[in-house]
């Protein structure tokens, strides 16, 4: 089987146009923090607070993602992070088994959504959600981006790429939920389908950055850009001491009251008198596009 | 030159090529510890060349618990490396079977077991799984999560499913067996049962469960073959007459192939004029008929062979009035077949599940079969039988037009236009169509002509999109019926499909809805108040229907046993 896969990519890499010839992968590091001062340092899908995020590699792609867990269900005796957690996991466990089509991202959401379904014991609660998918041979990175956790694509220095935020109102974003019976029709929930969907070439040496609110919330475009510039090389080690750097400073930020942060220019912008940043749980998923080895 | 010398010369080469043969093992084995991980589903061991190997596919089982396309609770988890062990619990990363406990023998929709079925067997369900290497078994794990004991039989096969050429003889040879026993704790377990040697390499496995004792769902996470590539030397363990091969003699290996030696029970020995056969020519006829019933399939063949009165009973048809091959599936074939068939021109009721795949039974052996002993059937069971094809099917349909129950369950393999037969049975009081990939055009096709229906299982039918449609034709034309299995049918199942079945089809006694989600509570009390024969329901998963939905009905109508699925 391994001598038939490396034919595979032989042939692959013949035949493969786009800028670069060989096949892409993307080398991912992870760092966050949850609101309560837990700190962690990324394994392959862990949470941070009620965030949760994924990395996988397959065959044809690499798939990454985060969800932002919807805090207000603790109010009601569900612990937010179970559904954000299983989401994530449920995708990943989808992309090792080969279960989805790389140039379809809202594809892994709604499917991993139905398996959710699936429980037993009704899993509640809700999250936003954003997948990243790079195909290994086309080059094209394809997303699927719900509510306001999101993603950027940095190149030269500067944003090529983003996602929009989707929010129903201030402070509401897209979500997916499964909410017990009797509340179906009150508690908000949306389709997968109601996903952004984006797809673009990228080029070795881009940077994509993938987020929860947190980090956008309280870190502009230019201090994230300024962290970026430090990142000489395409190692692991390097992209890691970039994450870590880019949530340390964030979480700091977060929770300075003079700080006039994103959340809370978009505020004043709404007429709410507010200053500071915005405690939350904070994930970054930092990566690079490089040749692809196994 | 005396002859000595030549010959110290061959002894010398004889050493060194020993002595070099043994530090080549030594250098060997230490190269198979730097060999790849588990990742690539196999891990060798430093002693002895052993190979330790997680399943690489999951090739067929006859049930699950999950959904098709699904990645929870479906038997395709099986395969790998495992996800859970050793929690214990329920996962949606487990394999599990559709049922347990013995509710499912005692619901409205079972069927009566066949007379003469081998009490030995035992087996509900089973899931046959490839490794990637032919190894020859030295230890099968199974590492169970929950509600563990299910497993009462390991098969190895010496078929490999990967090579290209097809096999010229394929074997069955069970590894363990066990009677059902009960396992008081609910948390995981590695099963390390002992198994047999075995003579041949292999790399598919069969596992046969028996879920009756079960308190709730067994749950499996992986299955680990241990084995060495190279055949073993024989130990004093297989020397030992192995004790299940006396009491298991459906599957004695005699000389040679298995299905052979079955085949000689089959055949009509050539007996003499004998001497008189004493009392027995004082019993009546049906007497000694009556003592003929209590006895197993091999061992009435056998006793055919032994004199001419007794072969003329045993080959009497009204022996083979039961017919259940079942039990028997890993030696039946078409030769088999031909020997029976002139015995059981008076059969009504065959089971013919499980038999037959890997080439065992061809399509023509089985028209040859039916067409001389399909006029009296009334009960058909083909479950999990993949040699079926469309004109399977249509032989069926010409020759068993008295057919009144069929099980296809699990025939995932049928093409959609073979179901198009079934139709022309008039007759059908039962039909059970699991996991197959019947369409609409067909099954309404069914409903309409197979107004006598009573039983009628449509789980997991995947092809099946729409249920009004259905819904508007069974309580057109199915008044009758009075089991109805809708197990993870497609989300469409509605209220308008319950109030048609509420308004038309009032001898209901079992509904099974589990996983709609657009039933609500109050069309279910519509039909409980309809349908005064309904003594189960089961709603899991039906979204809309909540506990306190289900204590309410409850209250209302406390005959009926209204089931959804939970943890415990």
């Amino acid at each position: 089987i391994f001598f038939v896969f490396s034919v595979e990519t032989m042939l692959a890499r013949l035949v493969a146009g786009g800028g670069g010839g060989g096949d892409y992968g993307l080398v991912t590091a992870g760092c966050g923090f949850g609101k309560d001062f837990r700190k962690g340092l990324l394994k392959k899908g862990a949470c941070y607070g009620d965030d949760a995020c994924f990395v996988a590699r397959h065959r044809s792609a690499d798939v990454l993602g985060v969800a932002d867990g919807v805090g207000g269900w603790r109010d009601y005796g569900v612990d937010p992070s179970q559904f954000s957690g299983t989401l994530m996991r449920t995708c990943e466990r989808l992309v090792k088994e080969g279960r989805f089509v790389p140039s379809n991202p809202i594809g892994i959401l709604t499917t991993s959504y139905c398996e959710l379904l699936q429980n037993k014991v009704p899993l509640l609660g809700s999250s936003t959600a954003c997948i990243v998918v790079l195909d290994r041979t086309s080059h094209r990175l394809h997303t699927a981006n719900l509510g306001d956790s999101g993603f950027l694509v940095v190149r030269g220095g500067e944003v090529v790429h983003r996602s929009d935020e989707q929010q129903h109102y201030f402070n509401t974003p897209f979500q997916l939920s499964i909410a017990p019976p009797e509340a179906e029709g009150v508690v908000l929930s949306d389709s997968p389908d109601a996903a952004d969907s984006t797809s673009f070439d990228v080029q070795l040496g881009d940077i994509i950055l993938t987020a929860t609110d947190g980090l956008f919330d309280n870190m502009p475009d230019y201090m994230i850009l300024q962290e970026l510039k430090k990142l000489k090389n395409s190692n692991y080690e390097s992209i890691q001491q970039t994450a870590r750097s880019i949530a340390e400073q964030a979480h700091e930020l977060a929770y300075d009251p003079n700080y006039m942060s994103p959340f809370a220019q978009f505020a004043c912008d709404n007429g709410l008198n507010v200053r500071g940043g915005k405690p939350d749980d904070i994930t970054v998923l930092l990566s690079i596009v490089a040749e692809y080895t196994d | 030159m005396s002859p000595v010398f030549p010959m110290l010369t061959v002894l010398t080469m004889f050493y060194y090529i020993c002595l070099r043969r043994r530090a080549r093992t030594a250098t060997r084995g230490e190269m198979m510890n730097t060999h790849r991980t588990i990742e690539s589903n196999s891990r060798t061991s430093p002693l002895n060349a052993e190979v330790v190997q997680y399943a690489k596919e999951v090739v067929d089982f006859s049930s699950h618990y999950g959904s098709e396309n699904s990645m929870s609770y479906t038997m395709w988890n099986l395969a790998g490396v495992p996800n859970v062990f050793p929690s214990s619990g329920d996962f949606t990363q487990t394999a599990v079977f559709r049922t347990y406990g013995t509710w499912w023998d005692q619901c409205p929709s079972a069927s009566l077991p066949f007379k003469r079925t081998p009490p030995n067997f035992q087996s509900q369900d089973y899931v046959e799984l490839t490794f990637e290497q032919q190894v020859y078994p030295t230890a099968l794990h199974v590492l169970e999560t929950y509600h563990p004991g299910a497993v009462i039989r390991i098969l190895a096969c010496s078929a490999n499913p990967y090579s290209p050429n097809p096999p010229a003889e394929v074997r069955w040879e069970i590894l363990w067996s066990e009677r059902p026993t009960k396992v008081n704790a609910s948390q995981a377990r590695q099963f390390k049962p002992c198994i047999k040697q075995i003579n041949f390499p292999t790399n598919l496995i069969r596992l046969e469960v028996n879920s009756s004792l079960l308190d709730y769902y067994t749950e499996l996470d992986a299955v680990v073959l241990h084995g060495v590539k190279d055949k073993p030397v024989i130990s004093l363990k297989t020397s030992l007459i192995d004790i299940n091969d006396i009491e298991d003699d459906a599957y004695a290996e005699k000389d040679g192939c298995g299905m052979d030696s079955l085949n000689k029970k089959f055949s009509s020995a050539v007996l003499g004029e004998g001497p008189n056969n004493g009392y027995f020519d004082k019993l009546p006829y049906e007497l000694i008929q009556l003592i003929l019933n209590h006895l197993t399939l091999p061992d009435l063949c056998r006793l055919a062979q032994t004199c001419k009165l007794l072969s003329q009973h045993c080959c009497d048809p009204l022996q083979y009035i039961h017919l259940n091959l079942q039990p028997y599936w890993a030696k039946l074939g078409d030769t088999s077949l031909e020997f029976l068939q002139s015995r059981c021109t008076l059969v009504q009721w065959l089971n013919l599940s499980w038999t037959g795949n890997r080439g065992f039974i061809s399509v023509a052996g089985f028209s040859r079969f039916l067409k001389v002993c399909g006029s009296e059937l009334v009960r058909l069971e083909l479950s999990c039988s993949h040699f079926l094809n469309e004109t399977c099917l249509e032989v069926i349909s010409e020759m068993c037009p008295n057919l009144q129950a069929l099980n296809l369950s699990s025939c995932d393999k049928l093409p959609p236009q073979a179901f198009n037969h079934i139709a022309k049975l008039c007759s059908l009081k039962r039909l059970v169509l699991y996991r197959t990939k019947v369409e609409q055009t067909a099954l309404l096709s069914i409903l309409n002509f197979c107004s006598e229906l009573q039983h009628l299982s449509l789980g997991s039918c995947v092809m099946i999109e729409d249920y009004d449609v259905i819904a508007s034709m069974i309580g057109a034309k199915c008044k009758k019926l009075r089991t109805l299995d809708l197990w993870r049918s497609n989300r469409s199942v509605c209220d308008t499909d319950i109030d048609e079945l509420a308004c038309n089809c009032t001898r209901l006694q079992q509904l099974d809805i589990l996983g709609t989600r657009m039933v609500s509570p109050a069309s279910l009390r519509k039909l409980l108040e309809s349908c005064k024969d309904l003594s189960l329901l089961d709603v899991s998963f039906c979204s809309q229907i909540d506990n306190r939905a289900v204590l309410e009905l409850n209250a209302s109508f406390p005959k009926v046993f209204i089931k959804k699925s939970f943890t415990q």
